[in-house]
C-alpha cells in the first residue's frame, strides 16, 4: 500500500493544533508509516507539493489568503479543517463584530491602519470545499488520529453530534453547572472527552455547537449563574461568533451580533491612539 | 449463579465458545465468494460459513454483517431456506459508511457474521393461502426474495402467488432476471411498476398502490406481505384493507436501528418491543397496537 | 442463612482484611458528594452518604467495554482474513460496600436484561466476580428520592450481604452462601440474639416515615396513565426544555442502552470493538441508514424515556424501569423529573373538574 502524502498549512493561528500533532508523533511515531508528512513548517524544513490531505489550521483573514487556499483545494483530494479556527472562524471572528476599518485603527493605529490587509474572520469553508473538520482549541490529538485512521479506511469522518455533557456523565465529573460555574457543555458538540470540566473549567464551546443545542434553556441555565445578557452572548460567542452572525436574525442573542461602529473596549493591546 | 428462567436462545453462529468463555458478540468470519453488481447502487454478495455451514433462518430473517475496525449492520437474507445450503446471499444498498467498504469487498475477503436474527415471516402458517407479496425498491431481494423462493419451491403448498413489486425508476429494478423468469411462469401473477419512467419503459407508471386496481383477490384466504419504507406501508395497508384483508392478513417488516441483534442495546425499540427479538416482521394487527410503529 | 451483628469499629478491620484478596469499592468523599471508587484505607468509605452520580451499574456494565478483538491480515491479492478473539477482562474478585436498595433494584433488572434471553457472559462474569453489600436506607437521600412511590425502598434479594446501621453495630443480614463465608472468613461476628432482632424491627418500621411520596399515581397505576398519556400536549412542553444532553440516562440504574463502536490500533491491522454507554435521548439513537429518524424531535425521546421507565420496561421485564433514585432529577440542568412528569401528566389527564 502507497502511503497518502500529507501536508499542513497554517493560517490566521497560533499554530497550536499542529504543535498538538507534533506531541502525537512523540508518542504514535507509528503514524509516520501509514502517512507521509510532505509539508508541516513546524516540524520539518522540507516542502513538498505532491500531497493528496491536506490539514489546514487557521481561519482566513485576509483577501489576498483566499488564493492559497484555492491552490491548497485543487491539489489535495481531501482538505480538513484543523482546529477551532479553520473550523469555525474562531476566535479570530470576534473582531467581526465591527467594522474593518473600526478595527484597523483600533490595532494598528490612525497611521499604521493602512499597513496591514485584513477582512471578516472566517472558517475555510467559508472559502473553499472542506471535507472533514477537527474541532477544538486546541484539537484533541486522540481525534485527531482517528480521523486520520478514517480518512484511510476510506471512510468519512464523523463528529459526534450529542453534547459535551455525555463524555462528563461518563467520567462521572460533577457537573459545573450545579457547582456554580458557567459551562458552556450542555450546547458544544462532545468529542474532546470533556477535558475542561475535568479540570473544573468551565466549556466555552471551541468545538462548536451541537447539532440540536438548546440555547434557550441555556441561557437560562447561565442567567441562574447571575450573568448579565450580555455576558451570555459574549460566552456564545466567543468562540462561534462567525457561526452566530450566520444565523442572522435567529441568532440566540439578545441583541445583534455585528456593531459596526460600537466603541471597541479599551485595552492595552490597542495600539496608542493619536489625537 | 444468576438464574435466568427463560432457555437460552441461541443461532447458527452465537453463542460462541472461545477459551472457557461464551460470546454472544463475538462474529463467525465468514468469506465472500461471489460479488455481482445488481444496479448502480446494489451488488449482491455470496457469502460461506466456515465449513459451509448452513445458515438455518427463516424468510425474513437478518443477519449482523461487520467489518472489523468499521462496524456492524443488519441486513436480511436474500436467499430462501429452501435453497440455502453452503451459502448465502445479501443484497446490499450502499448507503453510507459501511456499506461503501462492504461495496469494496473481493470474493475471497472475510466478513463477520452473526444471526440469524430476528422473527421472520412465519412461511409455515401461509399454507394453503395465496401469498401477495408486495416490495418497494431494495426489499425485493431482500427480504422479499427469501419469501418468495420458498413458495416457489413448495409451489403446490400454496395457492395464488401475486408479486406487486415498484421501484423509483427502471434502472433501480432489481433482480430482472427473476422478474423475467416470473413473468413467464403461469403460477406467478406479477406486476411491475415504476414511478419515473424512462424513454424505453413500456410498463406500469406510478407508486406501487397503483397496481392494485389490476387485482383481485379472495380476502378469505390471502396473505398480504410487504416491505419497504414507512411511507409505504400507510398507502398499502389502505389498499389491502379496502380489498377486504383483515390487520392480521398483512404482514410487514420494519427497518430499525440496531447495534447488537440480540435484544440488549435498545436501539431496535418498538414502543416495548424490540425488532430485533420479537421483529422485525409485524402483522399489521401487531403494529397498530404499538403508536411508534408507522 | 443468619442475621449477624458487626460492630462498627470492627468494620475497618472487615474492609482490610477484604482488601488482602479482594477489590473493595464502595462510597468515597468526591468534591461535589459522593463517588463509588475504590477503597484504599478503610476510613474513605463514606456508609453514611447520601447518593452518587453514576450508579454502582458501572461496575457490571463499564462505560465502554471491549468485546472482542481482532488481528487482520491480507494477502498478496489484496484479500483481508481476521482472527477474532472474545476480550473477557480477568474481573478481579470484587466487594462493593454500601449498595442503596434502590441500586440493588436496579441490579436486579440488568440481570434479567443480561442474563435472559442471549446470555451475555460479559456481564454474567463480572457480575458474578462481584459481592454486593447492601446498604438499609434510614432516611431518604434528598428531596429527590422517590423511592417509597416506586417500591424500593427495601433490599431485593440481590445481596450477599445487607448491612442497617443501628448504634454501635450493624446488623447484617446474609442473602447468600458465599456472603455468609465472606463475612465470617474475614471478621468476627456474633449471631444476633432475640433482642438484636426486635431492635432492628423497630429501626426498619420507624423509618417509613421519614420518606414522602412524591406521585400523585401508584406505581401500578403509572403505565395505564403514560397510556393515556401518549399523545399528551406535556410532551411538546418537555421536548422544548430538553438539553438532549443524555445526563438523565447515563445516571440512570436502569438505563443499560449501548453503541457498539470499533477501533483500530495504530498499524490498522489489528483493533477492537466495544460497546458504550448511549442514550436514546441522544439524536442518532434511532436513525437508520437511509436517513430516516424513528424519533426526530426531542419530545419523542422525552417521551420514550418515561414510557420505558413507567412502562415499557415493567411490560419486558416484568419490573418497572424506575427505582426512584432521583438521579436524573439531580442531573437535569432544566428541570425535568420523573414524579413532576408523571403527575403533570395525571393533571393533563385528569383535569380537576371547574367548581361552579
Amino acid at each position: 500500500m502507497t502511503k497518502p502524502k500529507i501536508a499542513f498549512f497554517d493560517f490566521t493561528s497560533c499554530e497550536g493544533c499542529q504543535l498538538t500533532v507534533v506531541d502525537l508523533l512523540q508518542t504514535h511515531l507509528g503514524l509516520l508509516d501509514l502517512v507521509e508528512i510532505v509539508q508541516f513548517r513546524e516540524a520539518m524544513t522540507e516542502k513538498g507539493e505532491d500531497y493528496q490531505i491536506a490539514f489546514i489550521e487557521g481561519s482566513c483573514t485576509r483577501e489576498s489568503d483566499e488564493e492559497r487556499l484555492y491552490k491548497i483545494r485543487e491539489q489535495a483530494d481531501l482538505v480538513v479543517a484543523l482546529g477551532a479556527c479553520a473550523h469555525l472562524g474562531g476566535v479570530n471572528a470576534m473582531k467581526n463584530r465591527w467594522s474593518i476599518e473600526n478595527v484597523q485603527t483600533y490595532v494598528y493605529g490612525e497611521n499604521g491602519k493602512d499597513n496591514y490587509e485584513s477582512y471578516g474572520a472566517r472558517p475555510i469553508s467559508a472559502v473553499i470545499k472542506v471535507d472533514a473538520a477537527i474541532p477544538g482549541c486546541p484539537i484533541d490529538r486522540f481525534e485527531f488520529l482517528k480521523i486520520v485512521q478514517m480518512v484511510l479506511q476510506g471512510r468519512t469522518p464523523k463528529l459526534p453530534d450529542y453534547p459535551l455533557c455525555v463524555e462528563c456523565k461518563l467520567k462521572e465529573n460533577g457537573c459545573l453547572n450545579t457547582m456554580g460555574k458557567p459551562c458552556l457543555g450542555p450546547i458544544t458538540r462532545a468529542g474532546c472527552n470533556a477535558i475542561c470540566p475535568t479540570y473544573g473549567d468551565g466549556c466555552e464551546a471551541c468545538r462548536g455547537f451541537a447539532p440540536e443545542a438548546n440555547f434557550e434553556y441555556m441561557r437560562e441555565i447561565l442567567r441562574g449563574h447571575g450573568l448579565s445578557e450580555e455576558d451570555i452572548d459574549a460566552r456564545f460567542s466567543m468562540f462561534n461568533h462567525y457561526q452566530l452572525m450566520q444565523m442572522g436574525e435567529d441568532a440566540p442573542l439578545s441583541k445583534p451580533i455585528v456593531e459596526p461602529d460600537a466603541p471597541l473596549p479599551t485595552s492595552t493591546f490597542a495600539a496608542p491612539q493619536e489625537n | 449463579m444468576i438464574a435466568s428462567s427463560a432457555p437460552n436462545l441461541t443461532t447458527t453462529t452465537i453463542p460462541k465458545e472461545y477459551d472457557g468463555h461464551t460470546s454472544i458478540f463475538l462474529p463467525t468470519m465468514a468469506t465472500v465468494v461471489d460479488v455481482q453488481p445488481e444496479t448502480k447502487t446494489e451488488k449482491i454478495f455470496t457469502l460461506r460459513l466456515p465449513d459451509g455451514e448452513n445458515l438455518n433462518h427463516n424468510p425474513g430473517q437478518f443477519v449482523m454483517l461487520s467489518i472489523p475496525g468499521v462496524g456492524e449492520a443488519p441486513f436480511g437474507v436474500m436467499t430462501s431456506p429452501s435453497r440455502t445450503g453452503e451459502t448465502f446471499k445479501l443484497c446490499i444498498r450502499n448507503a453510507g459508511d459501511l456499506t461503501s467498504l462492504i461495496h469494496q469487498l473481493k470474493p475471497g475477503d472475510q466478513v463477520g457474521i452473526r444471526g440469524p436474527f430476528g422473527r421472520g415471516f412465519p412461511h409455515d402458517t401461509f399454507v394453503g393461502k395465496d401469498i401477495l407479496v408486495a416490495p418497494g425498491g431494495l426489499a425485493l431481494a431482500a427480504p422479499a426474495l427469501s419469501l418468495i423462493d420458498e413458495i416457489l419451491d413448495h409451489r403446490t403448498d400454496y395457492g395464488r402467488l401475486i408479486i406487486l413489486y415498484g421501484a423509483r425508476n427502471p434502472s433501480e429494478l432489481l433482480l430482472k432476471d427473476r422478474l423475467a423468469e416470473w413473468e413467464k411462469r403461469d403460477d406467478v401473477e406479477l406486476q411491475v411498476t415504476v414511478d419515473h419512467p424512462d424513454d424505453e419503459w413500456t410498463g406500469n407508471v406510478g407508486v406501487i398502490t397503483t397496481l392494485f386496481e389490476h387485482i383481485q383477490i379472495n380476502p378469505y384466504k390471502t396473505i398480504a406481505v410487504t416491505i419497504g419504507p414507512p411511507i409505504m406501508y400507510r398507502f398499502v395497508t389502505m389498499e389491502l384493507l379496502g380489498k377486504g384483508l383483515t390487520p392480521d392478513q398483512i404482514w410487514m417488516s420494519f427497518e430499525r436501528r440496531m447495534k447488537c441483534g440480540v435484544g440488549k442495546c435498545g436501539h431496535c425499540q418498538v414502543n416495548h418491543r424490540y425488532a430485533c427479538q420479537e421483529g422485525p416482521s409485524w402483522t399489521y394487527a401487531e403494529a397498530l397496537a404499538f403508536e411508534e410503529a408507522l | 442463612m443468619s442475621l449477624y451483628i458487626l460492630s462498627k469499629e470492627q468494620l475497618g478491620e472487615f474492609v482490610e482484611k477484604l482488601q488482602a484478596k479482594f477489590r473493595v469499592v464502595g462510597p468515597v468523599r468526591t468534591e461535589y458528594g459522593y463517588a463509588f471508587d475504590d477503597i484504599t484505607k478503610p476510613e474513605q468509605l463514606e456508609l453514611n452518604y447520601s447518593t452518587t452520580i453514576l450508579p454502582p451499574k458501572k461496575y457490571f456494565l463499564p462505560q465502554r467495554e471491549v468485546l472482542f478483538e481482532f488481528e487482520s491480515e491480507t494477502d498478496d491479492k489484496g484479500l483481508r482474513s481476521y482472527e477474532v478473539r472474545p476480550i473477557f477482562q480477568e474481573v478481579e474478585p470484587t466487594v462493593i460496600f454500601g449498595v442503596h436498595t434502590c441500586d440493588m433494584h436496579g441490579i436486579t433488572l440488568y440481570d434479567r436484561v443480561f442474563a435472559e434471553g442471549y446470555r451475555d457472559e460479559h456481564y454474567v462474569e463480572r457480575r458474578e466476580n462481584t459481592y454486593i453489600i447492601g446498604m438499609e436506607c434510614l432516611t431518604p437521600c434528598d428531596d429527590a428520592s422517590f423511592c417509597k412511590d416506586m417500591g424500593t425502598l427495601s433490599a431485593p434479594q440481590v445481596y450477599d450481604l445487607h448491612m442497617t446501621p443501628m448504634n454501635d453495630h450493624y446488623m447484617v443480614d446474609t442473602g447468600t452462601e458465599r456472603g455468609e463465608k465472606l463475612l465470617l472468613d474475614h471478621v468476627y461476628v456474633e449471631m444476633a440474639r432475640k433482642e438484636d432482632i426486635q431492635q432492628l424491627g423497630q429501626v426498619l418500621s420507624s423509618k417509613w416515615p421519614r420518606f414522602k411520596m412524591r406521585l400523585k399515581v401508584t406505581r401500578d397505576q403509572t403505565p395505564s396513565l403514560l397510556t393515556l398519556g401518549y399523545k399528551a400536549k406535556l410532551w411538546e412542553e418537555l421536548g422544548e426544555k430538553c438539553l438532549a444532553c443524555g445526563s438523565c440516562t447515563n445516571v440512570c440504574p436502569t438505563c443499560f442502552c449501548f453503541d457498539v463502536q470499533d477501533e483500530m490500533d495504530i498499524n490498522m491491522t489489528d483493533g477492537e470493538r466495544s460497546r458504550v454507554w448511549d442514550s436514546c435521548q441522544l439524536r442518532e439513537f434511532a436513525l437508520v441508514a437511509g436517513g430516516h429518524n424513528f424519533r426526530d424531535t426531542k419530545a419523542s425521546r422525552v417521551r420514550h424515556r418515561v414510557m420505558r421507565k413507567g412502562k415499557y420496561i415493567k411490560q419486558v421485564h416484568g419490573i418497572t424501569g424506575c427505582v426512584g433514585c432521583g438521579r436524573c432529577e439531580r442531573a437535569c440542568l432544566v428541570n425535568i423529573t420523573i414524579p413532576g412528569t408523571i403527575n403533570n401528566l395525571h393533571d393533563e389527564m385528569h383535569p380537576e373538574p371547574e367548581k361552579a
